[in-house]
Order: C-alpha cells, then sequence, then structure tokens
C-alpha cells in the first residue's frame, strides 16, 4: 500500500513537473531572448548570450518611448480596475440582493453583451466617440484616456462573477444589519466590501490582465504617440523590415512583470475568490 | 508582514490615483495643444519601420530645414496594419481629428483608399510629376488623370544570390544575367545536387512571387479598370502558376511560415538565393558574416511569354496627403521639396536606409556609382534603379490582397495535382463574390 | 402595507446600485450593436452605404472564405474547448491536495501562460514548431517521426498547432476555476468512496466531475465564446494560412473592415453570424447543463 502511494506520489510529482516546464519555457525563451541579438532569437538560441546591456539600451533610447508607455498603460489598468471594480460589484450585489423580475429581465439582456465580438463594436464605438469631438465632452472625446477606459470598465462578465460571489454571501448579515438602521449603501461598503477582499482580488487580476494586454481599441482610439500604450508601442516595434526583437523580448519582460508579480502574491485570495463565483 | 503588505498596496493605489488624476488633467491639457497645434501649422508624418521609412523622413526634414527652419514636421511609427486600421475608421467615421497631415501607404492599397474615400485626399498632380518618377509607379497613384501621391521606395525585385553556393554548383555572375524561371528552376536543383542547400524559400500563404511573375508581363489580378476580376482567363498567370507549381514541386524550396522564417532562411544560410524586393537588401546585410558572399542579378522573367521581362516589382509605397486634416500647402511644399524632387535626399536614403528610389535623377548621385563590399564590389543600387525604369505598368486596383487571400486555397489545392484551369474557374467565381 | 413600501423603498436602491452600470453597457454595447446590425444591411464603401436587404447575409452561403472561417472556427470549439476542459479538470484535482509540495509554485507556472504577451507568445511558438525547431528535432530523437512536421505550412497540421497554442495558453486560466470548485468538495465525500473500493479514477470520474458540474458548465460557456471569437492566436501565429486552412470568423470579419477594400456592411453581417452562433450554443450548453442536474 505504501508503495503503491509512492508511485502514485511519484508521477503526480512528474506530471506536474513537466506541466510546469511546459508552461515557464517561454518565459525562460523571453528572458534569455534579452540578452541575445535578433539573429539568435530568429535561430532560436537557448543559452544566455551577451547583449542585455545593447538591447535595453535600444529600448529606452527608441523614438517609442517606451517609459512613457508603461506610465500609460499602468494609468489605463489601474483605472480601469479601480472603476470596474467599484463598478461591477456594486451591479452584481445589486442584481442578487435586490432580485425582482424586471431586473432579472435586465441582468438577462446584459449577459448578451459577452457574447458580441468587438470587431463588430468598434467602427459604430468610434463614430460615437468622434461625434464628441466638437461638444464641450470632448474632453472624454478620441485620444484621450477616457476614451479607453469608458467603454472598458463594465463588463457583463465580472458583474455576473461579483454576482455569483454574492450568492454565498450570507443574507442574514444584511438583515441584522438592516436592523440596526443603516442604509442600503452603507451595508454594501461596511458588510460586503471588507468580507469579500479575496472576490475583488480576483476581480482585480482578471481586469488588471486584460487592460493591460488591450490592445484593439486603444490602438483605434489613441492617435498621439506620446499617449500609447505598451500593445501599441510592441506592435509598432514588430512591425520593421527588419525587428530588433532582442530589444522587444526586454520590453515583453519588463511589461509582463507586473501581472506576474500581482499574481504570484495575490494568488491565495485569487483562488479563493474564484470560489465563490463557481458556486452555483 | 500582512500589515506591511497593506500599507504597500493602500500606498501605491494612492499614488496611483494621483498619478491618474494628474494624468487626466494633463490630457486635457494636451488635447487642447493637440488642437492648436494644428493651427500652429505644424506637419504630422506616419510611416511604419523605425528603420526604414522613419529615418527617411527624418532625412527628408533635415532636407527641408535648411531652407525652411520654421516649419514644425513630427513624424510617428505605428506599423503598418495599424496605419491601415486607423486611417479606415477615421476616414470612414468622417473625422479627421487625430489624422497626420501626410502618411505613407502601400501601393498594393491606395486605389482602395482613394475609391473608397474620394474625397480624402488632396491632388498632388502639380509637384509630382509623372516623368520624374519610374513609370510603374504612376500606374497605382492615379485616378482619373489625377496623381494623389508622390512615389516613395521601389519595389523593383531582384534575385538576391549567394555567390558562393552557386559557385560550388558551377555557376558564373554572368550565368544569372536575364534568365527565365525554368532556368531557375535548372540551376536550383543543380544547386540542390552539389552542395545540399535550397535555392529558396517560399511562404504557401505568401504568393508575392506570383505577383512578381504576372507584373513581369503587365498582368495582375484584376483587369487593367481594376475592378474586373481577371483570373480564369488570365494567359499570364496560368503561365505564372504552372511555373511555380514547378518551382515547388523540384525539391528546391524551403517551406517557411512568416516573414521571420524566411529572414531566418537567409540569415542561417539555409538558401541560395532570395527572388524578392529590393527593399530586402537591409535584411539580408543583417548577417554581417555573410558579407562579400552575395550578389544581386535581374529577376527571372517567365519564359512561356513573351512580353514578360526581367523587371517586376513587389511591395514599395508612396506619400500621400490628407485633405481634412488642415495645412494641405504645407505638407505639399514639404513633398515637393524632398521626395518629389530632391536627388541628394534620394542619395543620403540609399546610404542610410538602402531604399532604392523612383525618381528618375537619383542615378547621378555619389551612393548609386559606388560598389557595394557585401554585394561583391557590385554597383547595386545603379543596377537596382536600371531594372526599376523596366518594370511594366500595372494597376493594382482595389482587390488585391482580397483576391489573394481566395486565391491561397486554389493555389495549394493546384499544388496538389488539381489542373489549374477548373481551380481557377472556382476561384473566379469566388473572388467575383467576395469582391462584388 | 408597511411591508409593501418598505419593498417598494429596497427596489428602489436596488436601480441604484445597477443603474450605472446598465447605462454604460447600454451606451458602449448595445447601441453600438444596433447599429452595426442596421450597417448589416447596407452595402458599399463607407462613403457610400445603401441599403440591400438580406443581401449580405445570401452572399455568406456561396462565399468559400466564409465557408472556410466558419468550418474552422467550429473545428477548434469541437476540438479544443474539450481538450482544455478535461485537462484543466486533471491538473486542478491533482494541485488540489494539502501535502502537495510547491503547490503555490505550481499553480503559479501553469497560470503563467494566460499572462504571457501575445507578441512573445507567437514569436515563440513560431519558432519551436518549425521544420527545424525543437518539437521536430525531439520527435525525430525518440523516433516518433521520420521526416520533420511542417506545423506551419501543412493545412492539417496548421490547425493542430493552432489548437496546441490556444490549450497551452488558457488551460491554466480555467484550471484556476475549477480549483476553487474543488476547495468546495469535502474531504469526506473522497474518503467515503475510498471505503467503497473506488479507486483514484473511479473517484475523479464518479465524485470530482460531477459535483463540479455548475463550473463546468460555466468554463465550457466562457470558452465557447472566447473560441467562436478567436483572432489573437491565429493572427499572430498562422496569419490564417497556410491558404485560409486556419483562419477563423473573427479574422475574417477583421480583413473585411480593414485589410482589404473595407466593406462594412458584409462584416457586420458576419459577425452576427457568431453572436446568433453563440446565443444559440450558450442556451443549449445551459439546457443540457440543467437536464442531467
Amino acid at each position: 500500500m505504501k508503495t503503491k502511494n509512492r508511485i502514485s506520489n511519484f508521477f503526480k510529482y512528474l506530471i506536474l513537473i513537466v506541466l510546469s516546464v511546459i508552461s515557464i519555457f517561454p518565459f525562460y525563451f523571453m528572458i534569455v531572448g534579452m540578452t541575445n541579438k535578433t539573429i539568435d532569437i530568429n535561430t532560436g538560441k537557448l543559452t544566455f548570450g551577451g547583449n542585455l546591456m545593447t538591447n535595453l539600451h535600444s529600448l529606452f533610447g527608441s523614438e517609442l518611448d517606451f517609459p512613457r508607455a508603461l506610465l500609460n498603460s499602468a494609468i489605463i489598468a489601474i483605472a480601469v480596475t479601480l472603476l470596474s471594480l467599484a463598478l461591477s460589484s456594486l451591479a452584481g450585489y445589486g442584481f442578487e440582493i435586490y432580485r425582482t423580475k424586471t431586473t432579472e429581465n435586465v441582468f438577462n439582456i446584459l449577459l448578451l453583451s459577452m457574447m458580441v465580438p468587438f470587431a463588430a463594436l468598434m467602427i459604430p464605438l468610434y463614430r460615437m466617440f468622434s461625434k464628441l469631438s466638437n461638444t464641450p465632452f470632448q474632453v472624454v472625446g478620441i485620444n484621450t484616456f477616457y476614451a479607453v477606459i469608458i467603454p472598458t470598465m463594465t463588463t457583463a462578465f465580472l458583474i455576473f462573477f461579483f454576482r455569483q460571489n454574492v450568492k454565498s454571501f450570507p443574507i442574514d448579515l444584511i438583515e441584522a444589519a438592516r436592523l440596526d438602521g443603516l442604509n442600503e449603501f452603507r451595508i454594501f461598503t461596511r458588510i460586503y466590501v471588507p468580507a469579500s477582499k479575496n472576490t475583488y482580488s480576483a476581480a482585480a487580476i482578471i481586469t488588471f490582465m486584460s487592460a493591460w494586454n488591450n490592445y484593439l481599441w486603444p490602438l483605434v482610439v489613441l492617435q498621439s504617440p506620446d499617449k500609447r500604450t505598451i500593445p501599441l508601442v510592441l506592435s509598432a516595434m514588430g512591425a520593421s523590415y527588419t525587428p530588433d526583437y532582442g530589444m522587444m523580448m526586454c520590453g515583453i519582460v519588463i511589461s509582463t512583470l507586473p501581472i506576474a508579480i500581482l499574481f504570484f502574491f495575490m494568488q491565495k485570495n485569487f483562488v479563493q475568490g474564484m470560489l465563490g463565483s463557481v458556486k452555483g | 508582514m500582512k500589515v506591511w503588505v497593506k500599507r504597500a498596496l493602500l500606498g501605491i493605489s494612492a499614488v496611483a490615483l494621483a498619478a491618474i488624476l494628474g494624468a487626466c488633467g494633463n490630457s486635457k491639457s494636451t488635447s487642447s495643444s493637440g488642437t492648436s497645434s494644428k493651427k500652429d501649422d505644424s506637419l504630422l508624418v506616419w510611416c511604419w519601420d523605425e528603420t526604414y521609412n522613419t529615418k527617411a523622413v527624418k532625412d527628408a526634414i533635415k532636407v527641408y530645414k535648411k531652407e525652411n527652419g520654421d516649419q514644425k514636421v513630427k513624424v510617428v511609427t505605428m506599423s503598418q496594419d495599424d496605419i491601415v486600421q486607423k486611417l479606415n475608421t477615421g476616414l470612414s467615421s468622417g473625422s479627421t481629428k487625430g489624422l497626420p497631415n501626410i502618411v505613407l501607404i502601400e501601393d498594393y492599397r491606395i486605389q482602395s483608399y482613394l475609391k473608397s474615400y474620394p474625397d480624402a485626399f488632396a491632388d498632388l498632380t502639380s509637384i509630382s510629376k509623372k516623368s520624374k518618377f519610374s513609370a510603374y509607379k504612376s500606374a497605382v497613384n492615379q485616378v482619373s488623370g489625377k496623381t494623389y501621391g508622390v512615389p516613395f521606395d521601389s519595389g523593383v525585385a531582384a534575385m538576391f544570390y549567394r555567390t558562393d553556393y552557386l559557385e560550388q554548383a558551377g555557376y558564373k555572375a554572368s550565368d544569372l544575367q536575364n534568365i527565365t524561371w525554368e532556368k531557375y528552376i535548372e540551376i536550383g536543383k543543380k544547386v540542390k545536387e552539389k552542395t545540399g542547400h535550397t535555392m529558396l524559400s517560399q511562404d504557401p500563404s505568401d504568393l508575392g512571387t506570383l505577383r512578381i511573375m504576372m507584373q513581369s508581363a503587365g498582368s495582375w489580378y484584376t483587369k487593367s479598370d481594376g475592378k474586373t476580376v481577371n483570373l480564369e482567363n488570365n494567359k499570364v498567370l496560368k503561365q505564372a502558376i504552372t511555373v511555380y507549381k514547378d518551382m515547388m514541386d523540384s525539391g528546391i524550396v524551403t517551406k517557411v511560415s512568416g516573414w521571420d522564417a524566411g529572414v531566418a532562411a537567409v540569415q542561417k544560410g539555409t538558401v541560395a538565393s532570395a527572388p524578392t524586393g529590393a527593399w530586402y537588401s537591409s535584411t539580408i546585410q543583417g548577417a554581417k558574416d555573410q558579407s562579400g558572399k552575395w550578389a544581386i542579378a535581374p529577376i527571372p522573367r517567365l519564359g512561356a511569354n513573351s512580353k514578360s521581362v526581367n523587371a517586376s516589382s513587389i511591395g514599395g509605397a508612396g506619400w500621400y496627403v490628407l485633405k481634412g486634416v488642415g495645412n494641405v500647402s504645407g505638407a505639399k511644399d514639404f513633398l515637393s521639396k524632398t521626395f518629389a524632387s530632391s536627388a541628394d535626399l534620394m542619395n543620403d536614403l540609399a546610404k542610410d536606409i538602402g531604399a532604392v528610389s523612383t525618381l528618375k535623377t537619383a542615378k547621378q548621385g555619389s551612393n548609386y556609382k559606388a560598389e557595394y563590399p557585401f554585394y561583391s564590389n557590385q554597383k547595386v543600387f545603379e543596377d537596382l534603379l536600371s531594372w526599376s525604369n523596366e518594370v511594366p505598368e500595372v494597376n493594382y486596383g482595389l482587390s488585391t490582397y482580397q483576391i489573394e487571400d481566395v486565391m491561397k486555397d486554389p493555389v495549394q489545392s493546384i499544388l496538389k495535382g488539381e489542373s489549374i484551369d477548373s481551380a481557377l474557374k472556382q476561384a473566379q467565381s469566388q473572388a467575383e463574390t467576395a469582391v462584388q | 402595507m408597511k411591508a409593501k413600501t418598505k419593498k417598494t423603498r429596497l427596489e428602489k436602491s436596488g436601480w441604484g446600485f445597477v443603474t450605472p452600470s446598465v447605462i454604460l453597457i447600454t451606451l458602449t454595447v448595445f447601441i453600438p450593436m444596433i447599429q452595426a446590425l442596421i450597417t448589416s444591411f447596407q452595402s458599399g464603401t463607407p462613403a457610400n452605404m445603401h441599403f440591400v436587404g438580406f443581401q449580405n447575409y445570401v452572399t455568406m452561403f456561396h462565399d468559400a472564405t466564409f465557408r472556410s472561417a466558419a468550418f474552422n472556427t467550429l473545428l477548434y470549439l469541437v476540438v479544443q474547448v474539450p481538450i482544455m476542459i478535461f485537462l484543466a479538470l486533471i491538473i486542478s484535482s491533482l494541485l488540489n491536495d494539502h501535502r502537495l509540495k510547491f503547490r503555490g509554485l505550481f499553480r503559479t507556472a501553469i497560470f503563467l501562460p494566460c499572462i504571457t504577451s501575445l507578441v512573445s507568445y507567437s514569436l515563440l511558438m513560431k519558432s519551436i514548431f518549425s521544420p527545424d525547431g525543437i518539437m521536430n528535432k525531439m520527435l525525430l530523437s525518440i523516433h516518433l517521426i521520420n521526416v520533420p512536421i511542417q506545423w506551419l505550412t501543412d493545412p492539417v497540421w496548421a490547425k493542430v498547432l493552432i489548437i496546441i497554442s490556444i490549450t497551452w495558453r488558457w488551460t491554466g486560466y480555467n484550471m484556476i476555476f475549477f480549483l476553487s470548485g474543488l476547495q468546495n468538495i469535502d474531504d469526506s465525500i473522497y474518503e467515503a468512496a475510498e471505503m467503497d473500493g473506488a479507486s483514484k479514477i473511479q473517484s475523479f470520474f464518479k465524485v470530482t466531475i460531477p459535483m463540479l458540474k455548475p463550473i463546468i458548465l460555466f468554463t465550457t460557456i466562457t470558452s465557447t465564446i472566447g473560441t467562436l471569437q478567436l483572432f489573437d492566436e491565429v493572427n499572430n501565429i498562422t496569419k490564417g494560412g497556410p491558404g485560409n486552412a486556419t483562419t477563423t470568423l473573427s479574422q475574417y470579419i477583421y480583413n473585411l473592415s480593414y485589410k482589404y477594400t473595407p466593406n462594412f456592411g458584409y462584416a457586420a453581417a458576419v459577425s452576427f453570424v457568431i453572436v446568433i452562433a453563440i446565443v444559440i450554443l450558450s442556451f443549449l450548453q445551459m439546457r443540457l447543463g440543467r437536464e442531467k442536474q
């Protein structure tokens, strides 16, 4: 019995190690790529080279202003994440706690919005924002960060996610708070929010990740070069007749780090937070 | 520990919030300065490739500034796909806000823009004289007699080859002048036999080689009106596909996927030649260890077609001015004093980025007469420019890329053995559906 | 009477919670969606659009590129989603063991692929699966194959490569959902199953899968939506080639709008085909999920 266990344990670790290696390999490739020349990356070299400083130098010296793009991406991703968490958790909570037939129908219609491919919405959406150009609302029009943030700051997916979590929230707590005379909004901020840290961290990771990597919409709506985000700058770098992959790998590693770190430190909460969302 | 993390997170979010507020305030001020910058008549240029086109614009700015020191010109690099997408989104929604004064557009695409957005581009007839440029370039940038673009780099096709591999197979430079594709395949087989290297790499999804073959006989996927799909009864296309299939079947081709893999095939020394556009030169020179081992010969012609010549084109682009953005006269003035006339600028560009000009007077420049050690001391620019003037004129029409996407599957099935006639018949009806 | 006023008061505050999101989603999704629907009945160049009724939808039936794009998209859906869900299930049940060492590390490692930037990921895939890449070298050395596989240029293998790539990128993401769900299952249930003489594999099928059904349903629906809108992977790794062997509907929409002479009407029509497909499939999946419960 014990040896059998040992064998099955061995296989368990073996499988997990193999899978982890497969998953991590690309990161190794990226990090090695940082230190190599383009030609070595093209030919699939897998050992470290001595080109790191040159690559970093060309990255930060590039006309495309990589540091500026980092800052832009951070501003947009953090703003989207904060706003998105606030709005979507409010809505998810509202749909569950104050459920009526009407809100239920509204919710189901909202879910439909998940199903439309973004490519189809882009042109009408762009038209909408460009119409703001010569109105007092032009501060949120084309070529502003607001125009990037507004269409991405609520998604039906996230509302759904929060709602699922609220389902497993003990309703007694809310009732008790009502008896204590707290108003509904206070109940949300004082009772629900503090108790749902895990849900918020899971949602934060998902939202930050997609905002950080968002490409199509920022591409269309941001015009001036000083507003470009990381994916746009990387795409411009790659679109050369002779792309400098060593330099690009540096950019990629630097831009992937924030999410990797975020996940590593928040993973416990993340897994726990997902938990609520998947309870029937 | 936990308290520490909490505080850190609080701190970070506070800073972030401050940054957001700051940035949003900022974006207001820049956007207002953005609108006022339109009033101060500065020019904005969009192009792709930081190492090539962007450098060209910067050289142009230097030339222009000598006389017009006050004019501000700014250049922004984007990927070509991104430019295409932004232009389409912007022009189709009728908003020119944020669009550039001057934009680089690929020859294959420009007709489609000029027809889709007829009022968007400025008439450049007065500054872009047809007679000053290689004739084939003017076929792409005109609509009903008006010229809308200033031709830029030549996509003149050339056969880049490894002198060392070909010597091993028993071929000298003189054996490679003005050959047919049939001869090219024969040479390729010999090279494969003697050296083990394949003759060229091909991406099955990229029909650029077919385009080169067609243009060498003055033909295209569409008839000269640029609209009528011309596949089923296109003799030149059939001859081209026949040769193409022979080439793919002969074992002299390394199949690759994507641009990078093609570059790798050259840089690793896998292939003995690369029949492609002149702009490939800078890529080949990226393999510095291969200096002195390369040379350039004219592109092969179609042996089966008497009209086919040893000159063709692939890629290449031109400069266009957007009307709605403002300061059209400034943009025209900039182009007319730089890309539309300056032989000195073209001479600089030959050296700085290896661009072959389409301006006929460029051949006077010292860099066009120079010998290049990388290419075994060949006067490559002189050769390329002279071939450039031989390229047959073709109207690329509105739908090059769309028809080519339709063509990809039939070409695959032809390679697998389907008859050319039946495959093209099918392609014809599919393409007609697609471009309707 | 009092209860009723309390109820309406609550309903009112309920609307206070949901209204901001409802307005935003209406403005940024539903209104553009209606505009796109109208566009789908139009044709012509952007400057010169005119109504053509259902012509765009009729054209699709004769359009070979549309057919191959639709076929590929469905193929990815039918093959890739089940493989990925099953893999994610297995990995999560392996990881769901308190005695397991380095759990956090394994978890992070397997989750990492979905945060990789698309650029590096596509570069890497192309390099690993090139004819003389690591994958072929490995397969050759263990004599599984005799000639290198043309992963990127053979129509069949290219599809396989796309499926491998999506699976690699998204399995870890789905695994996290299952991992969370597994924490809900009490260990005593497994112990009881073991007492009844069930093997590990049996209890995986008899306990784990039934208990996780709501989550499996959830991940299946989100993966279905993701696959039907698949664009990034294909556009970056194979560009839809060789020929149109790997192209997808979303890529076709993109090409119709931006790569070719823009035909926004037809592009909008194709995108509504995707919307309809997603609605039908999600509905079917939910039905199936409910019936078995």
